[in-house]
């Protein structure tokens, strides 16, 4: 063992060396850092020769647990883990700070040796950490942790929870607080408080609390847990006291943990049911449009059974799999056409309600798709929780008869109930040819999407169908999972592959913040571990560039994920949109490339894969080479490894 | 010069990847020159949204390949597209180029049928 001048030494130069990283303080580390960096509060004080002076004020402090004790054996980290647990949190992710430390010191000594194990994950980046839980909640139906360094930390993290926010997942999220300023020890500590830290997020947080002692902890963990998981999902933010996490719990006994009732979401009133049931079962054209409606595998069963009783069209969105892609009844292929014939429209959970009925003509002329005397009716838990100033609630929709505010995963049960109670025999003849000529169409749909994607099929850069065939050959015959958006994709996956399962497409980023990609992809793939599935994705080349170490976590961490890398070597979204304004003032497009291009040089995805760790292949431009080449990484991924592919792809 | 180094870039690729480029094509209106339509094609970003061979990419923009509208439907695009295309006017893209685009987009042959390609053919 080493002796307590050794350790202060040892400790002493570590802090010299970290010089202003924001390390725990001791009255030690003050004074080497007054040593090295006299700062104004320093001057005069330095030099011993300087004689004090006459009068001047001496305060003493609180003592803090860090120059009083120099040991302690118990601390409310311990108790926070115990209580994370409790709620069945088995990750925390985060990027390193002090704030925090007294918490991570308790999960990797205590949470990570005991049972049932809190993790830590390590990551480079806070917005990783919160867009790791957000990609890790959609696939297993629960938060995980993240922590974030007061002030810069979170400032970091903010995109992600804006993501998180508008894709109406849960997220449990905890930052540092320093309350009482006495017990700052460094500049450095006063930059990294905040008096009201939270508030920064508080837009597009569900709830958010800076709990005033442990016992208070343990409460608004629970109520945390509890409103991030009550429909509208959301991420929820605890802004914990540093010394609360460090110091020993007073008279050494942990206050009790509260228990976390089972949540039951609120469902539609019964009335708005029955006359919804009446409508739908009456109709000739009813349409049901499914957007974050399935929050878990039996959401997605549910509106199998309410389309089937009625053999009413599904639209999909891309934001969840809330319906089989090839089931006969999903007809997102043709959400205009169906729109604008419908004579009821169903929209579960729908995000843009405005924009799946409206058209805007060229001269500025919004109407509404719908036929006049048309019935439309919105189930949406985001009427229940709405906050002002940003505006994620989209545009007030023109024509909407009916709006339960309600989660209508949960309404679905009483739905198809009345629906199957009301529909009369004498309907289910029609009904049933309305079921056959959906089936027909379904499969012209598929066929138009197969010989659409014949054109470019050889093409290099690679094209989008081209890439999703190849991948979804090497895959079907697995248990897989594709954990990215397909939006930049053109959607070719759900025009071509078939899926049935809940996890095994989870949506986009939620407020389009770019930089959502790699760091969800892997917290899923991470919940899609432990359940033996292959989880892929594909991963915008300007996404990824965002927060590229997020590799180094994934080969860190082990998290098996293939990454294909949509290399379009360039933020291709904009330049299209930026052409298309200097194709209007007539200055043609020369320059477009100037802040959209992702080139000279061009990136070596493959190298920087590798620097960190993981397996990298490419790039590839020859569409012939990727088969082989996703064989291969694909052998990698199971052996609980991640690997990367670089693809030289078309824009979209 | 006119042309984007960025667009050159990517249309070095494509002409390594692709030689042997359909270069008359039976144009019906305009008569233009299918192989200069097809660096104008690229030059002038049509393939950031239609794809390199007019194969398409989504709601970013429709296929235009292998049969397009007519000419004059295609040249009423460019001067004033429907809705969400970018606007060419004559300084941008005269009526010479609009033509070669259209004998590009016509020259471009109908591929091969998706029963063909095993991997169309999934399940
Ligand atoms: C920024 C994306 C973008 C660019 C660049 C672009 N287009 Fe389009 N194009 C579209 C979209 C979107 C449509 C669908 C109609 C609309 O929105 O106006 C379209 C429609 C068309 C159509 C009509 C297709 C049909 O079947 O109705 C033609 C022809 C066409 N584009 C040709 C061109 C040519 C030629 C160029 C280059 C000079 C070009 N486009 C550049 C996005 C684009
Ligand atoms: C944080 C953030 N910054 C900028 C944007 C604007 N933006 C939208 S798409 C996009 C391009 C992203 O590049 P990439 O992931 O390579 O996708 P691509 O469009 O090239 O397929 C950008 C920069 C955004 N949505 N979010
Ligand atoms: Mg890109």
């Amino acid at each position: 063992m080493e002796d307590q001048a050794n350790l202060g030494l040892r400790r002493r130069n570590f802090l010299k060396g970290a010089a202003l990283s924001g390390v725990a303080a001791t009255a030690t580390a003050a004074s080497t850092l007054a040593q090295a960096q006299p700062g104004p509060s320093q001057q005069g004080t330095s030099d011993p020769n300087t004689p004090r002076r006459q009068g001047a004020v001496t305060l003493k402090d609180e003592s803090t647990p860090r120059n009083r004790e120099l040991t302690y054996s118990s601390c409310g980290g311990d108790y926070m883990v115990d209580v994370m647990r409790s709620l069945g949190i088995e990750y925390f992710a985060a990027t390193p700070g002090n704030t925090f430390m007294g918490l991570h010191e308790a999960i990797i000594n205590y949470g990570m040796t005991t049972a049932p194990n809190l993790r830590f994950l390590t990551t480079m980046h806070e917005e990783a950490s919160v867009a790791m839980a957000h990609g890790y909640a959609k696939i297993e139906g629960k938060p995980m942790a993240c922590g974030m360094h007061t002030a810069v930390g979170l400032q970091h993290a903010s995109m992600a929870i804006y993501n998180a926010w508008c894709d109406r997942v849960p997220v449990f999220m905890i930052t540092g607080a320093s309350i009482d300023a006495t017990r700052r020890n460094l500049w450095v500590d006063w930059d990294h408080a905040a008096q009201d830290g939270a508030a920064m997020v508080r837009d597009y947080t569900k709830w958010d609390d800076q709990p005033g002692s442990l016992r208070a902890f343990g409460d608004s963990a629970v109520r945390a847990y509890k409103f991030a998981m009550t429909p509208p999902y959301g991420p929820t933010l605890l802004a914990v006291d540093t010394l609360m996490q460090e110091d020993p719990i007073p008279g050494d006994k942990p206050p009790p943990i509260p228990r976390l009732p089972s949540l039951s979401a609120p469902a539609a009133e019964e009335g708005a049911v029955r006359d919804t049931a009446k409508m739908l079962v009456e109709a000739e054209n009813p349409v049901i449009f499914a957007d974050r409606c399935a929050r878990t595998p039996e959401g997605l069963r549910l509106l199998v059974e309410l389309a089937e009783a009625l053999q009413a069209p599904v639209i999909d969105s891309s934001n969840r799999l809330n319906f089989p892609w090839r089931h006969p009844l999903n007809q997102t292929a043709s959400q205009r056409g169906l729109i604008s014939r419908a004579d009821v429209l169903l929209e579960l959970e729908p995000g843009d309600p405005f924009a799946v009925s409206a058209e805007r003509s060229p001269d500025g002329e919004v109407r509404s798709l719908m036929q006049s005397g048309s019935k439309r009716i919105t189930i949406s838990s985001v009427d229940l929780y709405m906050k002002s100033n940003y505006q994620d609630f989209q545009r007030l929709p023109l024509d909407v008869d009916l709006a339960m505010a309600a989660d209508a995963q949960a309404t679905l049960p009483s739905l198809i109930e009345e629906v199957k109670r009301q529909l009369p025999d004498s309907r289910k003849a029609a009904i049933a040819a309305r079921g056959t000529r959906f089936a027909h169409t379904h499969q012209l749909a598929l066929q138009r999407a197969r010989d659409a994607a014949t054109y470019g099929w050889d093409d290099s850069p690679i094209s989008m169908p081209r890439l999703c065939q190849e991948l979804y050959a090497e895959i079907k015959d697995e248990d897989w999972s594709l954990v990215s958006g397909t939006l930049f994709q053109s959607h070719w996956p759900q025009q071509l592959w078939s899926a049935d399962k809940h996890y095994q497409y989870i949506g986009e980023q939620g407020g389009a913040g770019i930089g959502y990609t790699a760091p969800a992809t892997l917290g899923a793939a991470l919940a899609n571990q432990k359940h033996g599935r292959l989880s892929v994705c594909i991963n915008g080349d300007g996404d990824l560039m965002f927060g590229p170490g997020v590799l180094w976590t994934a080969a860190h961490e082990k998290i098996p994920l293939l990454y294909i890398i949509h290399n379009n070597r360039g933020y291709h979204m904009e330049i299209m949109q930026l052409q298309a304004i200097a194709d209007r003032r007539q200055r043609g497009i020369d320059r477009v490339h100037i802040g959209c291009e992702i080139a000279n040089p061009n990136i070596d995805y493959a190298m920087l894969a590798r620097s960190m760790g993981v397996y990298g292949q490419g790039p590839i431009d020859n569409p012939r080479d990727l088969g082989p080449a996703i064989r291969r990484a694909i052998e990698v991924v199971k052996k609980g490894e991640p690997a990367l592919i670089d693809v030289v792809s078309q824009g979209r | 010069m006119r042309r984007a180094s960025f667009v050159l870039a990517v249309s070095s690729v494509l002409a390594a990847a692709l030689p042997g480029l359909p270069v008359q094509a039976q144009v019906t209106a305009g008569q233009g020159d299918a192989g200069h339509g097809r660096k104008l094609f690229l030059a002038d970003g049509c393939y950031q949204c239609h794809g390199t061979s007019g194969e398409g990419g989504g709601v970013f923009g429709p296929k235009l390949a292998p049969a397009p509208l007519s000419y004059e439907a295609v040249l009423q695009q460019l001067r004033s597209p429907r809705a969400r295309m970018p606007v060419y006017t004559a300084k941008v893209l005269p009526d010479a180029g609009a033509a070669d685009i259209y004998a590009y987009l016509r020259s471009i042959p109908k591929a091969k049928p998706a029963s063909e390609i095993p991997l169309l053919n999934l399940k």
